[in-house]
């Protein structure tokens, strides 16, 4: 045993050859490398250790190097090479490191991000891992023609996932490598076995590799033995026996290795500087598991993934770890005793053991524990379970590469958007779209509804044309109303359900000719119900042609009092009546005409070319200043529909609303034969059921938020879905479900009495929407 | 800098087998600045029964029944695919001429590929400003 400071580590400052690469700083002092240094060598080198202690294997599989690197926690110093200026700190002995850059950041100044340039490529066959298995994989394919890519972390592609694809997600010194391979080949070799036993927490532990590495380097070992095969060219004593454990002195340092004798049990105390372990191999297998397990648990990339090489053989498991204390995982510090509780509690197969006491989920992703705790359930079942599920990443990535290149969804915009800016509105999302949600003054255009004219862009409904000779046998199986009867030029406002009989949206079927309707759909649903219809005429096997025209044709709402008025100025000499439509210019634009109402007027929709939308907007606000008419956002509209009690599918209604809990049999004709959802509702219809969407009215100037929860008797009954205090009314008017019966007809909402009130609120009869 | 512009054409859903033998035609207008010569009508077959006829301003097809629709609906801009290949994280095709469709910039898009260098870029007019942006294209 050498008296000198805590080896492994001999080189320093002084060292010429230290200079050559530069100097790295280190918890904020400078310290030289040797060009070709990864950090962890450079830190041992100066008799330093680069984290808290544990067996180094240099070789990317333990935990036992993580520091923190220009800023980006837990990664892996053995496998980052020095570069002069490069900022290490090491995690702190008890804790995580710090979040970076959060403190300091604001929701209205985030952290500064880094952009990672992502490349894309496509191969024929990829070979993960650059060693002798890998490198006769690539050659052979080579052979064959095929066109290879190799990644190695050593070359500077450090694989981190592979997803259903497949796609292979490496890191790279430019940024991020997506590599869209036909075939992948995963020679990623072996990874030595860690030691699990008293002391294995202790710093001058390194594996067999690790310790010819560190030799090649010229990083001095002091005296080192050698536990198993000895390293080759490495100047170490072997011990033998069975390894016990590791005697540390107060720094943390090992001082000496702990063997037995295996026939007779007998105890020797072996001094030591470093102990090199050779305590075997298991596969570095976790991008193989995660190919073939699939990111998302579909199956995965399976089928074209090999697995070559030594990652590919079978191996034998370590002893099953005994010593209660012992460290299994030295990521969660879970010892034998947790285990031991875990298993008792009833958690007796690997993937259970693994959530029940995070041993595999930390940043080794089990490189380090896997071995040993499948030896321990062996010890207890007999049988070695299956290696545990692996996921994407297998190495600790930056929030910034995980997302590099991801772009949140996309939302729409209609041909009005600029318009609507240029209105200064307040522009918001809904269903998939960027709409108006107001122009400034909510209740100006609600009045400009309720006593004038507005505009509202309705661009954003579902539009989907039909035709084909067996377009009414759809129809009438698709809906549950009746098709046959509505006339040419007539419409009809229509649920939508599915096969258990709920509300999957609503819209209206307009009838052009015989063997041609337009359907109209919620602006979040219409996707959705595209689908729907297209499947169901598959199905069916009926002759019927569909046409999305969703974002090909805009719309605009023309309501109000003198809407007609203003058509009429439009060059619309005689606007349909309602629930008709019909073909028509308006400012010289070719429109499709349908009267209808959502908001409790006279109301005309305007479908139309997208391209000509912002002409016709134009058009109708100059035609109609003298009359007041101006924009209304969804805000008011939300509002005018809430005072007809009208529905809105997806905000009032729930998963398995039915038309009943919606009070709208009337919409529902179940003297047809069959539609979809029929046999469901008539099943449920003998059934006593316990929700309803019901109004309610209260007095008072405010309001309840949405969302209010709905109290009967102390208990929470149901929830407000809309809420607006009506200026036309001069009461407080809301939607709202009742979940428990008897139910009641008065409730309390946000501290004040509600009574059950019929709808709509606002003209009953809807004389005004006929007007 | 590329740009994302209108683009002119029929949009017509029939009987596959009407559609493989439709006439099509284009009579004077302005095809647009993304349309293949007036003379010369390039159809985007979106599916066996919809197809979307750029340049075309009418269409002879056998059936009752088929949707035939001025479509204003696309908005599309030509590039080299080194223009896009960042931008897409699925695989192209090998074939040419090919159409294929999928997500660019994380945006639903669809890619005429007359041959290996060229390729004509379609999205929605819903989605033109938010691709453009992605892109860095002109709008």
């Amino acid at each position: 045993m050498t008296d000198k400071a805590l080896p492994p580590g001999s080189g320093t400052a002084e060292d010429p050859a230290a200079l050559a690469g530069g100097r790295i700083v280190v918890d904020g002092r400078p310290l030289p490398f040797r060009p070709g240094d990864p950090i962890a060598v450079a830190i041992l080198r100066a008799g330093e250790q680069p984290a808290r202690g544990g067996t180094l294997c240099l070789a990317g599989d333990c935990p036992n190097c993580l520091a923190t690197v220009d800023g980006v926690s837990f990664v892996r110093t053995c496998q980052v090479p020095c570069r002069p200026g490069l900022r290490v700190e090491r995690h702190p002995a008890d804790g995580l490191p710090p979040l970076p850059s959060v403190q300091d950041s604001t929701l209205a100044e985030p952290p500064r991000h880094r952009e990672i340039h992502v490349e894309r490529r496509e191969v024929e066959v990829a070979v993960i891992g650059g060693g002798r298995s890998g490198s006769a994989a690539a050659a052979q394919a080579r052979a064959r023609g095929r066109a290879v890519l190799v990644m190695d972390a050593a070359d500077g592609s450090e694989v981190v996932a592979i997803y259903p694809g497949p796609t292979i997600v490496a890191r790279t010194s430019a940024g991020m490598l997506h590599v869209h391979p036909e075939e992948i080949v995963v020679a990623t070799g072996v990874a030595e076995i860690q030691p699990v036993c008293p002391g294995s927490h202790l710093a001058g532990l390194v594996t067999t590799r690790a310790a010819e590495r560190l030799h090649a380097a010229g990083v001095d070992l002091g005296h080192a033995i050698a536990v198993g095969p000895p390293p080759d060219g490495v100047p170490c004593d072997p011990v033998s026996g069975r390894l016990v454990g590791f005697e540390g002195d107060e720094a943390g340092h090992v001082r000496a290795v702990v063997m037995a004798d295996p026939a007779t049990g007998d105890r020797r105390t072996i001094p030591c500087d470093t102990a090199v372990l050779g305590l075997g191999y298991a596969p570095r297998d976790v991008l193989a598991r995660m190919a073939a397990s699939g990111a998302d648990g579909t199956g995965g990339a399976a089928e074209a993934v090999r697995v070559v090489g030594p990652a590919a053989d079978d191996h034998p498991l370590p002893p099953a770890p005994a010593d209660p204390s012992a460290v299994v995982c030295p990521c969660h510090q879970v010892t034998v005793v947790d285990l031991e509780g875990a298993w008792d509690r009833g958690f007796r197969e690997l993937e259970l053991l693994k959530r029940a006491t995070l041993a595999g989920i930390g940043t080794c992703q089990g490189g380090a524990c896997l071995p040993h705790v499948r030896a321990w359930i062996s010890e207890r079942t007999g049988t070695v379970p299956e290696p545990f599920t692996a996921r994407p990443a297998s190495r600790q990535i930056t929030i910034a590469e995980a997302a590099a290149n991801v772009h949140i969804d996309a939302f729409r915009r209609t041909p009005l958007h600029d318009e609507h800016l240029a209105a200064g509105a307040a522009m918001d999302r809904f269903g998939g779209w960027w709409r108006p949600w107001h122009y400034g003054n909510h209740l100006a255009e609600y009045w400009a509804v309720r006593e004038g004219v507005s505009i509202g862009d309705v661009s954003t409904l579902g539009k989907v044309v039909v035709s084909g000779p067996d377009v009414v046998e759809f129809l009438e199986r698709l809906y549950p109303c009746r098709i046959a009867d509505i006339q040419p030029g007539r419409s009809r406002y229509a649920l939508l359900l599915n096969e258990r009989g709920h509300v999957m949206d609503d819209g209206m079927i307009l009838r052009e000719a015989d063997t041609r309707f337009v359907l109209s759909f919620t602006s979040g649903g219409a996707a959705n119900a595209e689908m729907w219809i297209r499947d169901w005429i598959d199905a069916w096997g009926l002759a019927v042609h569909v046409l999305d025209r969703t974002m090909s044709l805009a719309a605009i709402n023309v309501t109000g009092p003198l809407a007609g008025r203003l058509l009429v100025r439009a060059g619309l000499a005689d606007p349909p009546r309602f629930l008709r439509h019909a073909h028509a210019e308006v400012a010289g634009i070719p429109c499709h005409v349908m009267r209808l109402s959502f908001t409790g007027e006279a109301a005309w929709e305007l479908h139309h070319p997208a391209d000509r939308s912002v002409e016709l907007w134009r058009a109708l606000l100059e035609l109609g200043r003298d009359l007041g008419v101006r924009p209304h956002g969804l805000q008011a509209l939300f509002a005018l529909r809430l005072e007809k009690g009208h529905v809105i599918v997806g905000m009032d209604t729930e998963l398995d609303t039915t038309p009943r809990r919606l009070g709208m049999d009337w919409a529902v004709r179940m003297d047809k034969p069959a539609f979809i959802g029929r046999a469901a509702l008539e099943r449920t219809a003998r059934l006593p059921d316990h929700r309803r969407l019901v109004g309610f009215t209260m007095d008072g100037p405010d309001a309840p938020v949405e969302g209010s929860p709905i109290w009967s008797a102390g208990d929470i009954i149901g929830h407000v879905t809309g809420s607006w205090h009506s200026p036309v009314l001069g009461r407080t008017v809301l939607l709202g479900w009742q979940k428990r019966t008897p139910f009641p007809e008065s409730v309390e909402i946000d501290g004040r009495l509600a009574v059950v009130a019929a709808t709509p609120f606002y003209d009953p009869e809807g004389r005004r929407a006929r007007a | 800098m590329p740009a994302l512009d209108p683009i002119r054409g029929l949009r017509v859903v029939a009987d596959p087998a009407a559609l493989d033998a439709a006439r099509w035609t284009a009579v004077g207008g302005d095809p647009g600045p993304v349309a293949t010569d007036i003379d010369r009508i390039t159809v985007l077959r979106f599916a066996s029964d919809d197809a979307f006829a750029l340049g075309a301003t009418a269409v002879d097809v056998d059936d009752e029944h088929a949707i035939v629709e001025d479509e204003p609906g696309f908005v599309g801009g030509w590039c080299s695919l080194d223009d896009l290949r960042r931008h897409l994280e699925w695989s192209l095709p090998g074939a040419r001429p090919v159409l294929c469709q999928g997500l660019i910039a994380g945006v639903p898009a669809k890619l005429w590929l007359p041959d290996d260098d060229d390729a004509l870029l379609l999205t929605a007019v819903a989605f033109a400003d938010v691709l453009s942006e992605r892109l860095g294209w002109r709008r």
